[in-house]
Protein backbone atom coordinates (compact mmCIF):
# COMPACT_ATOMS: atom_id res chain seq x y z
CA UNK A 1 0.00 0.00 0.00
CA UNK A 2 1.08 3.40 -1.16
CA UNK A 3 1.42 6.38 1.28
CA UNK A 4 -0.96 8.14 -0.46
CA UNK A 5 -3.40 5.35 -0.37
CA UNK A 6 -2.61 4.70 3.43
CA UNK A 7 -3.48 8.24 4.02
CA UNK A 8 -6.91 7.85 2.14
CA UNK A 9 -7.92 5.04 4.14
CA UNK A 10 -7.33 6.73 7.39
CA UNK A 11 -8.88 10.00 5.83
CA UNK A 12 -12.44 7.54 5.78
CA UNK A 13 -11.45 5.88 9.20
CA UNK A 14 -11.48 9.10 11.39
CA UNK A 15 -14.29 10.91 9.51
CA UNK A 16 -17.45 9.74 11.28
CA UNK A 17 -15.97 11.40 14.02
CA UNK A 18 -14.22 14.59 13.24
CA UNK A 19 -15.72 18.25 14.53
CA UNK A 20 -14.10 20.41 12.16
CA UNK A 21 -15.37 20.35 8.79
CA UNK A 22 -12.61 22.36 7.04
CA UNK A 23 -9.45 20.99 8.66
CA UNK A 24 -11.22 17.63 7.46
CA UNK A 25 -11.08 19.10 3.68
CA UNK A 26 -7.19 20.37 4.14
CA UNK A 27 -5.99 17.31 6.07
CA UNK A 28 -2.51 16.82 5.81
CA UNK A 29 0.23 15.13 7.01
CA UNK A 30 0.80 17.72 9.89
CA UNK A 31 -3.15 17.35 10.87
CA UNK A 32 -3.85 16.82 14.51
CA UNK A 33 -6.63 14.74 15.30
CA UNK A 34 -7.45 16.86 18.29
CA UNK A 35 -6.42 19.96 17.75
CA UNK A 36 -7.30 20.37 14.20
CA UNK A 37 -10.07 17.63 13.76
CA UNK A 38 -11.29 18.79 16.94
CA UNK A 39 -12.12 14.58 17.84
CA UNK A 40 -13.30 13.78 21.04
CA UNK A 41 -10.96 12.14 22.79
CA UNK A 42 -12.68 9.45 23.59
CA UNK A 43 -13.60 8.51 20.20
CA UNK A 44 -9.70 8.64 19.60
CA UNK A 45 -10.25 5.15 21.03
CA UNK A 46 -12.11 4.23 18.41
CA UNK A 47 -10.22 5.63 15.65
CA UNK A 48 -7.21 3.43 17.05
CA UNK A 49 -9.90 0.32 17.01
CA UNK A 50 -11.07 0.90 13.38
CA UNK A 51 -7.38 1.24 12.47
CA UNK A 52 -6.51 -2.29 13.84
CA UNK A 53 -9.81 -3.42 12.29
CA UNK A 54 -8.66 -2.15 8.88
CA UNK A 55 -4.92 -2.98 8.24
CA UNK A 56 -5.63 -6.10 10.59
CA UNK A 57 -2.66 -4.89 13.43
CA UNK A 58 -2.31 -4.49 17.37
CA UNK A 59 -1.83 -0.79 18.49
CA UNK A 60 0.12 -1.26 22.00
CA UNK A 61 -0.28 0.91 24.46
CA UNK A 62 3.35 2.41 23.67
CA UNK A 63 2.19 3.09 19.88
CA UNK A 64 -1.38 4.41 21.18
CA UNK A 65 0.02 7.09 23.12
CA UNK A 66 1.82 8.71 20.07
CA UNK A 67 -1.35 8.47 18.09
CA UNK A 68 -2.34 12.18 17.77
CA UNK A 69 -1.78 13.13 14.52
CA UNK A 70 -1.90 12.21 10.92
CA UNK A 71 1.63 11.42 10.72
CA UNK A 72 1.94 9.34 13.81
CA UNK A 73 -0.41 7.31 12.89
CA UNK A 74 1.05 7.24 9.45
CA UNK A 75 4.46 5.98 10.92
CA UNK A 76 3.07 3.66 13.10
CA UNK A 77 0.55 1.56 10.79
CA UNK A 78 3.47 1.71 8.51
CA UNK A 79 5.67 0.02 11.00
CA UNK A 80 3.50 -2.34 12.08
CA UNK A 81 2.44 -3.43 8.12
CA UNK A 82 6.35 -4.03 8.22
CA UNK A 83 6.57 -6.49 11.04
CA UNK A 84 3.71 -8.60 9.71
CA UNK B 1 -2.35 23.76 39.23
CA UNK B 2 -5.72 22.14 38.18
CA UNK B 3 -7.72 20.58 35.66
CA UNK B 4 -11.32 19.54 34.55
CA UNK B 5 -13.46 17.85 32.17
CA UNK B 6 -16.82 17.84 31.68
CA UNK B 7 -18.93 14.55 29.79
CA UNK B 8 -22.52 15.25 28.32
CA UNK B 9 -24.08 11.71 29.16
CA UNK B 10 -26.52 11.95 26.27
CA UNK B 11 -24.08 13.09 23.44
CA UNK B 12 -21.48 10.35 25.57
CA UNK B 13 -24.22 7.25 24.53
CA UNK B 14 -24.33 8.63 20.61
CA UNK B 15 -20.68 9.41 20.17
CA UNK B 16 -18.95 6.38 21.95
CA UNK B 17 -20.20 2.51 22.39
CA UNK B 18 -17.86 1.72 25.41
CA UNK B 19 -18.83 -1.59 24.63
CA UNK B 20 -17.57 -2.24 21.60
CA UNK B 21 -14.64 -5.10 21.60
CA UNK B 22 -11.48 -3.61 23.10
CA UNK B 23 -12.78 -0.03 24.02
CA UNK B 24 -12.88 -1.14 27.66
CA UNK B 25 -9.30 -2.46 27.48
CA UNK B 26 -7.55 0.79 25.82
CA UNK B 27 -9.01 2.95 28.36
CA UNK B 28 -9.29 1.34 31.50
CA UNK B 29 -7.39 -1.39 34.34
CA UNK B 30 -8.21 -4.40 34.81
CA UNK B 31 -9.65 -2.94 38.38
CA UNK B 32 -11.69 -0.23 37.00
CA UNK B 33 -13.24 -2.55 34.33
CA UNK B 34 -14.22 -5.04 37.11
CA UNK B 35 -15.55 -2.06 38.89
CA UNK B 36 -17.79 -0.24 35.98
CA UNK B 37 -19.26 -4.07 34.91
CA UNK B 38 -20.24 -4.75 38.51
CA UNK B 39 -21.68 -1.76 39.29
CA UNK B 40 -25.84 -0.68 38.67
CA UNK B 41 -25.30 2.33 36.28
CA UNK B 42 -21.98 1.57 34.04
CA UNK B 43 -23.00 3.90 31.33
CA UNK B 44 -22.28 6.49 34.10
CA UNK B 45 -19.04 5.34 36.17
CA UNK B 46 -17.23 4.75 32.69
CA UNK B 47 -17.71 8.51 31.94
CA UNK B 48 -17.17 9.35 35.72
CA UNK B 49 -13.47 7.35 35.59
CA UNK B 50 -13.02 8.53 31.97
CA UNK B 51 -13.54 12.71 33.25
CA UNK B 52 -11.35 11.78 36.42
CA UNK B 53 -8.61 10.41 33.63
CA UNK B 54 -8.85 13.31 31.49
CA UNK B 55 -8.94 16.22 34.34
CA UNK B 56 -5.84 14.49 36.04
CA UNK B 57 -4.17 14.44 32.21
CA UNK B 58 -4.81 18.27 32.07
CA UNK B 59 -2.72 18.68 34.99
CA UNK B 60 -0.14 16.60 33.75
CA UNK B 61 -0.12 18.67 30.54
CA UNK B 62 0.90 22.19 32.34
CA UNK B 63 3.89 20.25 34.53
CA UNK B 64 5.52 18.64 31.39
CA UNK B 65 4.15 20.69 28.56
CA UNK B 66 3.76 17.23 26.44
CA UNK B 67 0.71 15.50 25.36
CA UNK B 68 0.32 11.64 24.46
CA UNK B 69 -2.47 9.19 24.36
CA UNK B 70 -2.57 6.78 27.59
CA UNK B 71 -5.78 6.85 29.28
CA UNK B 72 -5.50 3.46 31.06
CA UNK B 73 -2.13 4.39 32.67
CA UNK B 74 -4.30 7.10 35.06
CA UNK B 75 -5.35 4.68 37.20
CA UNK B 76 -8.53 5.71 39.40
CA UNK B 77 -9.20 4.94 43.01
CA UNK B 78 -13.07 6.20 44.48
CA UNK B 79 -13.02 6.98 47.89
CA UNK B 80 -16.56 7.67 47.78
CA UNK B 81 -19.25 8.85 45.40
CA UNK B 82 -17.74 11.84 44.12
CA UNK B 83 -14.24 11.77 45.66
CA UNK B 84 -11.12 9.95 44.15
CA UNK B 85 -7.58 10.25 43.50
CA UNK B 86 -6.18 9.78 40.17
CA UNK B 87 -2.67 7.77 40.05
CA UNK B 88 0.37 8.57 37.38
CA UNK B 89 3.37 6.19 38.46
CA UNK B 90 4.03 8.28 41.67
CA UNK B 91 2.46 11.46 41.25
CA UNK B 92 -1.02 11.23 42.81
CA UNK B 93 -4.15 13.76 41.80
CA UNK B 94 -6.81 14.91 44.05
CA UNK B 95 -10.52 14.40 42.41
CA UNK B 96 -13.58 16.04 43.13
CA UNK B 97 -16.67 15.05 41.20
CA UNK B 98 -20.15 16.42 40.34
CA UNK B 99 -22.77 13.52 38.83
CA UNK B 100 -25.63 14.92 37.66
CA UNK B 101 -28.31 13.31 35.30
CA UNK B 102 -27.31 15.08 32.14
CA UNK B 103 -23.21 15.00 33.24
CA UNK B 104 -20.45 14.18 35.06
CA UNK B 105 -17.68 16.55 36.02
CA UNK B 106 -14.52 16.29 37.66
CA UNK B 107 -11.83 18.84 38.57
CA UNK B 108 -8.19 17.12 39.61
CA UNK B 109 -5.76 19.15 41.82
CA UNK B 110 -2.49 18.49 43.30
CA UNK B 111 -3.27 19.20 47.01
CA UNK B 112 -5.72 18.32 48.93
CA UNK B 113 -5.97 21.98 50.21
CA UNK B 114 -6.77 23.43 46.61
CA UNK B 115 -9.60 25.60 46.51
CA UNK B 116 -11.24 24.92 43.46
CA UNK B 117 -14.24 26.46 42.66
CA UNK B 118 -16.27 25.56 39.75
CA UNK B 119 -19.06 26.69 37.18
CA UNK B 120 -20.72 24.44 35.03
CA UNK B 121 -23.17 25.67 32.31
CA UNK B 122 -25.21 25.03 29.77
CA UNK B 123 -24.02 25.38 25.88
CA UNK B 124 -27.02 25.42 23.35
CA UNK B 125 -25.04 25.67 20.33
CA UNK B 126 -22.93 22.73 20.13
CA UNK B 127 -20.92 23.45 17.05
CA UNK B 128 -17.49 23.18 18.15
CA UNK B 129 -16.64 26.65 17.37
CA UNK B 130 -19.49 28.25 19.82
CA UNK B 131 -18.49 25.48 22.23
CA UNK B 132 -14.78 27.16 22.79
CA UNK B 133 -16.35 30.32 22.37
CA UNK B 134 -19.48 29.96 24.93
CA UNK B 135 -16.23 28.30 27.70
CA UNK B 136 -13.87 31.37 26.70
CA UNK B 137 -16.93 33.79 27.12
CA UNK B 138 -17.59 31.90 30.56
CA UNK B 139 -13.84 32.56 31.56
CA UNK B 140 -13.47 36.01 31.15
CA UNK B 141 -16.99 36.71 33.01
CA UNK B 142 -15.88 35.27 35.89
CA UNK B 143 -12.63 37.35 35.80
CA UNK B 144 -14.00 40.13 34.91
CA UNK B 145 -16.44 39.88 37.72
CA UNK B 146 -13.74 39.61 40.44
CA UNK B 147 -11.02 41.42 39.09
CA UNK B 148 -12.69 44.62 37.41
CA UNK B 149 -11.05 44.04 34.13
CA UNK B 150 -13.20 44.96 31.11
CA UNK B 151 -13.94 41.76 29.29
CA UNK B 152 -12.76 43.28 25.75
CA UNK B 153 -9.48 43.85 27.30
CA UNK B 154 -9.31 39.79 28.17
CA UNK B 155 -7.83 37.40 25.92
CA UNK B 156 -7.15 33.61 25.42
CA UNK B 157 -4.35 32.05 24.04
CA UNK B 158 -3.53 28.14 23.58
CA UNK B 159 0.06 26.98 24.31
CA UNK B 160 1.56 24.23 21.68
CA UNK B 161 0.34 21.92 23.99
CA UNK B 162 -2.89 23.05 24.38
CA UNK B 163 -2.77 24.97 27.25
CA UNK B 164 -5.14 28.00 27.72
CA UNK B 165 -3.56 30.89 29.05
CA UNK B 166 -5.54 34.26 29.65
CA UNK B 167 -4.16 37.76 29.04
CA UNK B 168 -5.26 41.37 30.23
CA UNK B 169 -3.85 42.91 26.57
CA UNK B 170 -0.37 41.37 26.34
CA UNK B 171 0.16 40.64 30.43
CA UNK B 172 -0.05 37.25 31.07
CA UNK B 173 -2.72 37.01 33.97
CA UNK B 174 -1.27 33.90 36.02
CA UNK B 175 -3.39 32.09 37.98
CA UNK B 176 -4.41 28.84 37.46
CA UNK B 177 -7.63 27.60 35.59
CA UNK B 178 -8.96 24.87 33.44
CA UNK B 179 -12.14 24.95 30.64
CA UNK B 180 -13.71 21.50 29.36
CA UNK B 181 -16.76 21.18 27.19
CA UNK B 182 -18.78 18.45 25.71
CA UNK B 183 -22.44 18.73 23.77
CA UNK B 184 -24.23 20.82 25.74
CA UNK B 185 -22.86 21.47 28.72
CA UNK B 186 -19.14 23.04 29.69
CA UNK B 187 -17.27 24.14 32.82
CA UNK B 188 -14.30 26.31 34.19
CA UNK B 189 -12.52 25.68 37.33
CA UNK B 190 -10.92 28.02 39.00
CA UNK B 191 -7.99 28.30 41.64
CA UNK B 192 -10.31 30.96 44.00
CA UNK B 193 -7.64 32.00 46.34
CA UNK B 194 -4.75 32.66 43.50
CA UNK B 195 -6.93 34.45 41.30
CA UNK B 196 -8.37 36.48 44.34
CA UNK B 197 -4.41 37.00 45.25
CA UNK B 198 -3.60 37.52 41.52
CA UNK B 199 -6.01 40.39 41.04
CA UNK B 200 -5.08 42.57 44.56
CA UNK B 201 -1.50 42.36 43.24
CA UNK B 202 -0.13 40.33 45.79
CA UNK B 203 1.80 37.77 43.59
Amino acid sequence: MTKDELLVTLKNIVKPYIQDEEAFINLTENTDFINDLKINSANLVDVVLDVEDEFDIEIDNDAMEKMLSVKAAIDIITTKLNEK
Amino acid sequence: MIGNDIVDLSVAQKQSNWLRKGFLNKIFTETEQDLILNNNNPHQLVWQLWSMKESAYKIYVQQHGKRFFAPNKFECTLENQTQGIVTLDTQKYTIQSKITDNYVYATASLQHQAKVESFCFKIEDTSASNQRTTTYRQLKKMVHKRCNIPILNLKIKKTQAGIPLLYHGNKRICFPFSLTHHGNYGAIAIDDNNLIRTSTGLV
